[in-house]
């Protein structure tokens, strides 16, 4: 399996990290790229911030849907279309994880609760360092965690 | 979820999952801070039970995650369920103490927490200055980590001691209560 990005978003509905291992399929992005930066060797890619808000606005909805048909526990886990799988996850504390992935990936929950536990906690938010809060992603871009991240999606789910 | 079952899963955690460290070691560090804010404030008690708080809320933004990712406990249904939450989980995981629920107002929106014993306070003598005794709220700390462990969590509270034994009071009481449910943040809107 293949996972394409991966996002965090905070309680002020804010993108603090977000990370993408693969260029889109060119079917989807339909006309030559403009935007976007350059794709480096599976690197963080600097793309528009567009993705983000769309993904957000995204799991928002939808989980409050969820909410008002499944009453207050209920949760969405994933959804699927033609090209991806997008699996979400989201803590007691309002912080999301969403996470992009191909067709053919198993349910990503306990992965996304795993990045959570293992390396969120461990490494941003027990970071003395790193700031209770994370506009701009502040503190969420220390190296362990996003070697560790790295390594995860990488050898771990691969 | 039930008190007892609370209970277990506290009990659970502590014996699996948590390092420990030597309880003296962390009765001391806090006292040595605790005399040390006494010494910055010059005494002044009022300010240093507002430092202890604030320390104390900061502490409660982070431990909130740790305590989540160590309990994998989901969102309480009400507040009586949190209040168990608190005193049997919580407090059980990070300071091996379990406070005993009670008082509940008829709103279900305030409870106090009893605790027979106070890790933070063995070995300790408040300062013998007439003012002390009447002033201080030694363990004040725990207040604000409820506060800021709350507020992670959508609940705004409010926490304050009423009562204890190092003042020479019968107990040591913590009243807590609930203020809002907090709502969810939206994205600010697109210009």
């Amino acid at each position: 399996m293949t996972v394409y990005s991966f996002y965090i978003f905070d309680r002020h509905a804010e993108c603090i990290y977000k990370r993408r291992w693969l260029p889109r399929p060119t079917s989807v992005a339909g006309k030559p790229q403009t935007q976007g930066g350059p794709t480096g060797l599976g690197q963080t890619v600097r793309a528009s911030d567009d993705d983000a808000k769309l993904v957000f606005g995204t799991v928002f909805s939808l989980r409050n849907m969820v909410r008002k048909l499944g009453g207050d526990d209920d949760n969405f886990i994933s959804y699927t279309t033609n090209q991806y799988k997008l699996h979400y996850y989201e803590t007691p504390t309002n912080i999301k994880f969403v996470m992009l992935t191909d067709l053919k990936s198993p349910s990503m929950r306990i992965a996304l609760q795993q990045i959570y536990i293992n390396l969120f906690v461990e490494y941003v938010v027990k970071n003395p360092l790193s700031p209770v809060e994370h506009p701009g992603g502040v503190g969420v871009n220390n190296e362990l965690f996003e070697e560790s991240l790295e390594q995860f999606v990488t050898r771990v789910l691969a | 979820m039930s008190a007892t079952k609370a209970s277990r899963i506290g009990e659970e955690i502590w014996k699996t999952r948590i390092d420990k460290v030597n309880a003296e070691l962390v009765t001391l560090t806090y006292g040595t801070i605790v005399a040390q804010l006494c010494q910055d404030y010059d005494s002044n008690y009022q300010d240093v039970n507002k430092q202890l708080d604030k320390m104390g809320y900061n502490i409660g933004m982070r431990l909130i995650e740790d305590f989540l990712a160590k309990s994998g406990v989901g969102r309480c249904a009400n507040f009586r369920e949190t209040a168990d939450m608190i005193a049997k989980v919580g407090f059980k995981i990070f300071l091996n103490v379990a406070p005993t629920v009670t008082n509940w107002s008829s709103d279900n929106n305030q409870f106090s927490l009893i605790f027979d014993e106070n890790p933070l306070a063995d070995f300790v003598e408040l300062p013998d200055d007439g003012r002390a005794q009447d002033e201080l709220w030694f363990s004040n700390i725990l207040c604000g980590v409820l506060r800021g462990s709350l507020e992670m969590v959508q609940m705004q509270i409010e926490a304050h001691f009423v009562s204890d034994v190092l003042r020479g009071d019968d107990t040591t009481e913590m009243r807590v209560s609930l203020v809002r449910y907090i709502e969810d943040e939206m994205p600010p809107e697109e210009e």
